[in-house]
């Protein structure tokens, strides 16, 4: 449901510069190229040669570009594989939380029964307690389960969302009165509230949520590691752990930021090509 | 077709209408329904089996002496209440609470301003400003992991880009980020600022977006300037969406320790020690499993304290409007 | 609209259902036929570890058809013990074999997760002959009542590398003395206003301050740890002057940072460029090191307090045999460790990685003594072994290292006293292993 192009609450500026506007500019920019600067700097150092070292010359650039570090880094793991493994993992888990979110959040707005709000803390707890507290039982609910080093292993813990409940809620709360009950008068089942009435304007806050859950999927590093014991189902963020826990030897800048890169680029490449329209889901998420 | 604003009700219009279990919306019978129960259960059953079940465990555990690196503690045996007796006499965690607290109260506040902030400038037709919002929130899809590395790099003094930047602007104080005590906290801080401002931003964008036009134009129609405006139309308007980025924000404070992992380990001498971290060090560090489970239970304690004041304070206050 | 998103739900309940069987295998039972092993293996240096291990591994399996090798890189050596806890503890079944720091002995014997290895070493031809050419500063982290409970492996030392050409520049000769060391650092340093574009010394205090630090009490004359488990020894003047002497290099002689730097990730790089004319560091980094620096390279033990004096501490991992893995797991991890441990692989092994050969007799064979022909260093990190005391290990080793890095740090900062600090170390220390005792 969009309104006619996106509300201004600002007054719209007037297209000709004026020195307020010339200084805004020169702020933002400002504003951006100091929080860009690590990313930017990690890409110069990903593409300096080995065998110079940061500290001489300059930290930025050496004379030389090279994508040898990539190839090195990549050689040392199967990235592949684990870019593989990744989107499995990321794609099921969204899948089944938005329809287990879907339901409960639909559950929640439509209905009011015994013991609602109690189940509906009950779920939010899971947003409050940190998957790395709860590691061992986890794990052998898993083994019990007898899952152990699987991608499903990886995903299952996170298939009933309390966020995704909570979010998905919220924008159903936001559809009137009115159109639930012209549902209702018209004869419509449950399922077909759900689908007709219900989910056309909340998937805006479907979208936002689907980003929230990738981004955080996608960099999940702890528990994927620990729940799996061999390459075949390990995730992008398990070959970056062997770049960043060099102990013998400190950091290899230009080895850590390629690697960085490599397990980062994809979803920075996706967000870069959606970005209006994640922002727009965002808008229209009812998250006021 | 406007959207009405009663997103905090969780009663469907009922009138005069029956109150009673399962009653369904509009519905004039009042017979139980399964149906709700059975579509909350999906989600329901996977919380309380990886939420829920090993919280309990934890509790259950968190009574009995149970430490792997002695011998004759391998085995749990019931301890009562020594574990918590143990936790609470340590100086350590009470350094590890000031610690959060001083974490929590120094980024969760900064992030969420400068995400306000940096949506109030985003929020203006002008070229270049999807690149100037990719700048400042790509950083929510970079790894935790990462982010601390690049600014492990950053945080070097001397030719660290940071150090560079703040000697270029004419600091000159101390540059030791992770190994002084007194910088190591500040230094997290940073981290963790500079990661989630962003995405913060993203939710004050959609809600300004969202506001209506008729209001500003009589601000402006009244004579009012760009900071009366926003600190007297604005800000108000946007109570909720605070409220929402500021109960995210809260909770990942407390979840989040990957950069402490890679920047500080906890110090120098546990000066940037923070309770998941310490949480780390007792069970996996230390090997003591029934202080580990006395300090999940904290944990959980303190953040349950503050996500239910702040959903009743916010179901309260919008029962109010 | 209604069709597509009901369309896409579907498509997602596809997708989640194949989810389900796209999957990794799960356990391997045990079963008649090749017995399989897992080794749980940390990458804490850039070699291509996995490379060269699977090498190995194929070679094994051609001599040994009927054991089955299964490498598991798992991260560093905090994620291989956390994986291997969390397996213990879920409920599973261990791998039989896992590559772990050397001073978590005493840890893993408590926790019940690993086993002596005197019954296999039984079995072998000349068993004495074997231990006793791992060089002893190696073997000191494999001895507990009596029983050998693991085996050197990936082992380094803590050394000090100079930048050869400047020294020669500047007129001076390898530092062979604390006082030596601290003028030396003194004279190299550069300053432009008051900036340092060169430090005479790095030497990293954070992270692991312990390691790095150890070698200054042992050239003091006294390690801060014993043959004892339950012993450790802060509050000593020999401690307390190493402190002090560390202090020194900043304050007096302003040839290193002040307080607890952080350059342990850093100085490898600065070395190199010039930007550090020596710094302590692991014999890990010298591999990284050849291949950036252009200039020659020094590489000696430590200098120790009194002239011609030195001192070391090895560090790194040895191959552990997990108890709870079935026993034919076990005998045919054991014979993995035999095989890794051939002299002529040791030496290959040290050769590809920059770790110090764990085993004396691989220093003689060919392919080791044509490597140091070409790379000299290779044979000076071996030697500065010979001055290396025994790492810090001890009962609850996490807190009591804790501890001491604590105060370690705090008397760096200038927090505490030196004196009063390691007095404060040692009384808490103290209580830590006083059950243990």
């Amino acid at each position: 449901m969009s309104e006619t192009g996106a509300v201004r609450t600002l007054p719209v500026g007037r297209s000709r510069l004026t020195p307020g506007r010339v200084v805004l500019g020169v702020l933002i920019a400002a504003l951006a190229v100091v929080w860009a600067a690590p990313i930017v700097w990690a890409v110069a150092a990903s593409l300096r040669p080995f065998e110079y070292p940061l500290g001489s010359g300059n930290i930025w650039f050496s004379h030389r570009f090279t994508l040898a570090n990539y190839f090195k880094v990549g050689s040392l793991a199967p990235f592949g594989r684990y870019f593989v493994n990744t989107v499995v993992v990321v794609v099921m888990t969204l899948a089944v939380q938005i329809v287990t979110s879907t339901m409960a959040a639909f559950a929640f707005a439509n209905y009011r029964f015994k013991g609602d709000r109690i189940l509906f803390q009950i779920i939010l707890i899971q947003m409050m307690i940190p998957t790395a507290a709860l590691l061992v039982p986890n794990f052998a609910t898993i083994r019990f389960l007898g899952i152990y080093n699987t991608r499903l292993a990886i995903a299952i813990p996170f298939f009933g969302s309390a966020f995704g409940t909570f979010l998905i809620r919220q924008a159903f709360l936001g559809i009137p009165r009115s159109l639930v009950d012209a549902g209702v008068i018209d004869g419509c089942s449950w399922w077909q509230l759900l689908v007709h009435i219900y989910l056309p304007p909340s998937l805006a806050a479907i979208t936002a949520f689907g980003i929230s859950s990738v981004s955080f999927h996608w960099n999940d590093f702890l528990w994927p590691l620990i729940i799996t014991s061999s390459d075949q189902s390990r995730t992008l963020t398990a070959g970056l752990v062997r770049f960043t826990q060099l102990g013998e030897i400190g950091a290899q800048w230009q080895y850590l930021t390629a690697a960085t890169l490599i397990v980062a680029g994809p979803l920075f490449i996706v967000f870069l090509i959606f970005q209006k329209s994640f922002i727009e889901s965002f808008v229209h998420s009812g998250i006021k | 077709m406007q959207r009405s604003k009663n997103s905090s009700n969780l009663q469907p219009v009922a009138e005069a209408g029956p109150g009673g279990p399962g009653v369904s919306v509009g519905g004039t019978k009042s017979k139980f329904q399964i149906l709700p129960y059975l579509l909350v259960l999906p989600t329901l059953f996977f919380v309380a089996l990886f939420t829920i079940w090993p919280t309990i465990s934890s509790f259950v555990g968190s009574f009995f002496l149970q430490k792997l690196n002695i011998a004759k503690y391998r085995e749990p045996s019931f301890a009562g209440l020594a574990n918590y007796a143990s936790l609470f006499q340590d100086s350590t965690f009470y350094h590890v609470l000031g610690n959060t607290a001083f974490y929590v109260i120094g980024s969760v506040p900064v992030s969420i301003a400068l995400g306000f902030l940096f949506a109030l400038l985003i929020n203006r037709r002008m070229r270049g400003i999807g690149l100037a919002r990719l700048a400042l929130f790509h950083p929510t899809v970079l790894p935790m992991v990462s982010v601390a590395t690049i600014w492990l790099f950053m945080f070097t003094p001397d030719y660290g880009l940071f150090n560079s930047a703040l000697s270029f602007l004419g600091y000159r104080g101390p540059e030791n980020w992770t190994g002084n005590p007194d910088l190591a906290l500040i230094a997290i801080i940073i981290v963790a600022v500079w990661k989630n401002a962003g995405y913060y931003m993203i939710f004050y964008l959609a809600g300004m977006q969202s506001l209506p036009r008729e209001v500003y134009e009589a601000a402006r129609l009244d004579g009012s300037g760009p900071i009366n405006t926003t600190v007297r139309i604005t800000l108000p308007l946007l109570r909720r969406t605070t409220l929402f980025v500021t109960t995210i924000a809260f909770i990942g404070a407390f979840q989040t320790v990957d950069h402490v992992f890679v920047l500080t380990v906890g110090g120098p001498s546990n000066a940037s020690n923070i309770l998941l971290f310490y949480l780390w060090q007792i069970r996996f560090e230390n090997l003591n499993v029934g202080k580990a489970s006395a300090l999940t239970i904290v944990l959980i304690i303190v953040l349950l304290v503050f996500t239910v004041s702040n959903f009743l304070i916010s179901e309260r206050r919008s029962g109010n409007e | 609209m209604r069709r597509s998103v009901l369309l896409s739900v579907l498509l997602a309940l596809l997708v989640a259902g194949t989810g389900l069987f796209a999957n990794g295998t799960t356990e391997t039972p045990a079963s008649s036929g090749p017995v399989t092993i897992q080794v749980f293996y940390p990458v804490a240096v850039d070699a291509p570890i996995a490379q060269i291990l699977n090498g190995y591994v194929t070679q094994f399996e051609q001599a040994n058809p009927g054991i089955v090798v299964k490498p598991v890189f798992s991260g560093g050596y905090t994620d291989v013990k956390t994986a291997i806890q969390t397996t213990i503890q879920g409920g599973g079944k261990p791998p039989a074999l896992a590559v772990m720091l050397a001073t978590d002995l005493y840890d893993l014997i408590n926790a019940g997760y690993i086993e002596p290895l005197d019954p296999y070493l039984a079995k072998m031809k000349d068993s004495s002959s074997y231990l006793s050419d791992f060089y002893s500063s190696f073997m000191d982290n494999s001895r507990y009542n009596n029983k050998i409970w693991s085996v050197p492996f990936q082992r380094s030392a803590v050394v000090l590398y100079y930048n050869k050409d400047l020294f020669a520049q500047n007129g001076l000769s390898a530092p062979n003395s604390w006082a030596s060391l601290a003028t030396d650092a003194q004279k190299l340093t550069v300053r432009n206003g008051s900036d340092v574009s060169r430090w005479g010394i790095l030497w990293s205090t954070v992270g692991l301050p312990y390691w790095l630090f150890q070698p200054l009490a042992i050239g003091a004359g006294k390690n801060v740890v014993g043959p004892s488990d339950t012993e450790v020894y802060f509050n000593t003047p020999e401690c307390i002057s190493a402190i002090n002497y560390y202090n020194s290099l900043s304050h007096t002689y302003n040839a290193t940072p002040p307080g607890a730097q952080d350059t342990w990730g850093v100085s490898p790089g600065d070395f190199a460029s010039g930007r550090a004319a020596m710094i302590v560091h692991s014999t890990g980094s010298l591999a990284g090191i050849l291949k950036q620096a252009k200039f020659n390279v020094g590489v000696m033990a430590v200098p120790g307090k009194q002239p011609g004096t030195y001192a070391s501490v090895p560090g790194g991992g040895n191959l552990y045999i997990l108890k709870d893995a079935p026993q034919a797991q076990k005998d045919a991890a054991f014979k993995f460790i035999q095989f890794l441990t051939e002299p002529d692989r040791v030496a290959d092994f040290s050769i590809k990685t920059g770790y110090i050969a764990a085993r004396k007799s691989a220093y003689s064979t060919k392919a080791m003594t044509d490597y140091i022909a070409k790379v000299p260093q290779a044979a000076e990190t071996r030697n500065a072994l010979q001055y290396a005391g025994k790492e810090l290990s001890v009962q609850d080793l996490a807190k009591v290292r804790d501890i001491f890095q604590n105060y370690l740090q705090q008397a760096f900062n200038g927090k505490l006293s030196a004196d009063v600090a390691m007095q404060k170390a040692q009384t808490e220390a103290d209580a830590a292993l006083k059950e243990f005792k």
